[in-house]
């Protein structure tokens, strides 16, 4: 009897030795996996292998892992693309997966080779090396019927028309439009703000009748400024031309404007006292010629009556020949 | 001394007299130049202001006739050097040569000693044949050896150059072209003025002969009386102008110019544009200058004196264009 509880209590004590080794390997060592979405494809298509590495979650930080490196061609497969290597699982369990897509076009079953992982305990210098079970893919061929003619290729076919292809454009377009009535309701309140000046404005007309009164009043050959008379008086005739008919008479000598003056009909009428006028300036201004007195108010007459002349009829209604006062 | 106005009246009477012979020219040299009145009057410009003449037109525009007939006019010495690349200094102006009779080095003058010289087609030569002629016009006198000699009293030179076939050329250099007092660009006679050329050509008997009508004294006379020609300082400040604008034409409003422009007119320009005015107010048998004179001359004075940028010349821009806006907006006296 003693004998009995003796072995049973030595069996007792053995068994947890017997039992708890096995249990503790199941727990420490990972497990690798290979895993496909389909294993029936046609020549062409994709497979999605995943490869998987089960830790467990106490394990996780004293091992490194090394993931399979499958190179771009495979024996009958490419690699089309790879994945990183994604990490989830909870407290117990962690797993690490990568996913590479297949294609194959050759057809046949053809069997994507055992994967090998590679297993480094990070606080020993042990090394352990684990291999995926190698999976079979059936590659099926397409059925050609070379009797019939080659089809040409498709065109291009365009999608369809959607108003949210064209968010930024019109997005953008309205933007716009907004920008612009901002600019022109800021200039238009702007204008209203600064108050408008009435600028004194007189016609060529008015400015050179006012020129000549004064030069006439001011007797000027009378101080012996004889130049400086006719000087002024070509000038108040040139300037007046000038504004009125949009001659660039200040840039003339005598004899171009005499010309350009052809076109303008009315002022063509006054050729001849025009003439005359520039003619004895030309002489008083660069031959020091002294004309006599009656000469002086001759000229000015004959220019008194070419404005007269050529005073334009409504001279509200010319907006080119207003100038300022101060010209 | 300041002139009065009873002087310039004096003057002008005096230039009025004086400046007869110029009808008399012209009507002489019209009798076989027909067509071509702005190259003879540009000639007579350059011979009454002491200046050159720088010809630019395509061959057989009666350049060589032109000249020929006003030497024959004026009863002047005329010659005319071909030049062409091969052409020597020597062959210009002249060389020392040995005399084995007299067992000593006599002096052999060149075809420059005339009264007119035309050198046709000056850019064919290379530029020290180009250089003696210069240095000849400028100084009017010529050594060859020890010996100096003054050149003939009138001397004008006359110059062409062919603005096609610039291959094998050599250019003037911009201050040797300087000298010339005018460029003149000759055209085409108009139809009726070509009618008349071929007629007289086909029948060389109603081809008349240039007689002398006046001396080379006249024509020195003349000068001085150019010289005389009463320019006013209004006239000489729109010169001045000008002639700026050429050189700033951003102070004139013409900011647009300001990259067209590689170097403006130099002070010879000024003098050059003050001369040929008085010579053409005299020619007008004017004793005093207005601004129309000026401009009469303005392009030929200055055309070859405005120096273009490769933009200019990139957008076709000539100096004519440049000048034409610059007396757009100078303003006239």
């Amino acid at each position: 009897m003693y004998r009995q509880k003796i072995i049973i209590r030595l069996l007792l004590c053995l068994l947890p030795g017997l039992i708890l080794p096995g249990t503790l390997l199941a727990q420490t060592a990972p497990e690798v996996h290979a895993g496909v979405d389909t294993t029936n494809i046609r020549i062409g298509e994709q497979v999605k292998l995943r490869l998987t590495a089960t830790i467990p979650a106490a394990q996780f930080k004293d091992i490194r892992l090394g993931f399979p490196v499958l190179p771009d061609s495979l024996d009958h497969f490419e690699v089309v693309s790879r994945s990183s290597i994604d990490t989830s699982g909870d407290d117990q369990l962690k797993v690490l997966g990568q996913t590479f897509v297949l294609t194959s076009f050759d057809s046949g079953h053809w069997e994507i080779p055992a994967a090998r992982f590679e297993v480094l305990q990070s606080n020993s210098a042990l090394a352990d090396t684990l291999f995926t079970l190698p999976v079979g893919i059936d590659v099926g061929t397409v059925a050609v019927d070379t009797t019939k003619a080659f089809k040409p290729i498709k065109s291009v076919v365009s999608a369809p028309w959607r108003i949210w292809d064209y968010w930024m454009e019109i997005t953008g377009g309205m933007l716009l439009v907004l920008i612009i009535i901002g600019i022109i309701w800021f200039l238009r309140t702007r204008k209203k703000s600064v108050p408008e000046v009435p600028t004194p404005t007189v016609t060529p007309y008015e400015l050179a009748t006012q020129q000549l009164k004064a030069l006439k009043a001011e007797k000027v050959w009378e101080s012996g400024d004889i130049k400086g008379y006719y000087t002024r008086l070509t000038d108040i005739l040139r300037t007046y031309f000038e504004h009125q008919f949009g001659i660039a008479a200040l840039e003339q000598t005598s004899e171009e404007l005499l010309q350009n003056i052809k076109p303008v009909t009315k002022l063509n009428q006054q050729r001849d006292k025009l003439r005359s006028i520039l003619s004895v300036a030309d002489l008083a201004k660069f031959a020091k010629l002294q004309p006599s007195a009656d000469e002086h108010l001759s000229s000015m007459q004959k220019a008194e009556e070419i404005l007269e002349w050529t005073r334009p009829k409504s001279e509200e209604t010319s907006g080119e020949g207003v100038v300022t006062q101060e010209a | 001394m300041e002139n009065t106005s009873s002087d310039i009246r004096q003057l002008n009477e005096k230039i009025h007299q004086a400046s007869a012979f110029v009808d008399l020219l012209n009507m002489e040299l019209g009798k076989v130049i027909v067509g071509q009145k702005y190259m003879v009057e540009r000639l007579l410009i350059g011979l009454l202001a002491q200046g050159h003449v720088l010809l630019e037109g395509v061959p057989g525009l009666a350049k060589t006739l032109s000249i020929k007939s006003l030497s024959s006019a004026i009863n002047g010495k005329f010659s005319r050097i071909q030049f062409t690349p091969d052409l020597l200094p020597a062959d210009v102006i002249g060389t020392m040569i040995y005399n084995q009779q007299r067992n000593e080095f006599m002096v052999r003058r060149g075809p420059i000693f005339a009264n007119f010289i035309l050198a046709d087609e000056i850019n064919r030569a290379p530029a020290k044949v180009q250089s003696a002629l210069l240095e000849a016009m400028q100084e009017r006198q010529i050594t060859i050896g020890d010996s100096t000699f003054k050149l003939d009293e009138p001397f004008l030179v006359l110059a062409t150059q062919n603005p096609i076939e610039q291959e094998g050329t050599y250019m003037l250099p911009e201050a040797q072209v300087d000298r010339f007092m005018l460029k003149v660009v000759i055209g085409y006679p108009t139809k009726e003025e070509e009618r008349h050329i071929i007629r007289q050509n086909l029948n060389p008997q109603a081809t008349p002969e240039i007689r002398p009508v006046i001396q080379p004294s006249d024509i020195m006379e003349a000068r001085k009386l150019v010289r005389e020609v009463y320019m006013d300082e209004k006239i000489e400040k729109y010169i001045i102008d000008i002639v700026f604008a050429t050189r700033n034409p951003e102070d004139y409003k013409l900011q647009k110019l300001k990259p067209l422009i590689a170097y403006g007119g130099s002070p010879r320009a000024s003098i050059n544009l003050a001369l040929a005015a008085k010579a053409y107010a005299f020619m007008k048998r004017r004793g005093y200058v207005i601004p129309e004179d000026v401009r009469s001359i303005c392009f030929d004075v200055m055309r070859h004196r405005v120096g273009l940028t490769y933009e200019a010349e990139a957008e076709n821009v000539t100096s004519e264009n440049i000048l034409s806006e610059i007396l757009n907006a100078v303003e006239v006296p």
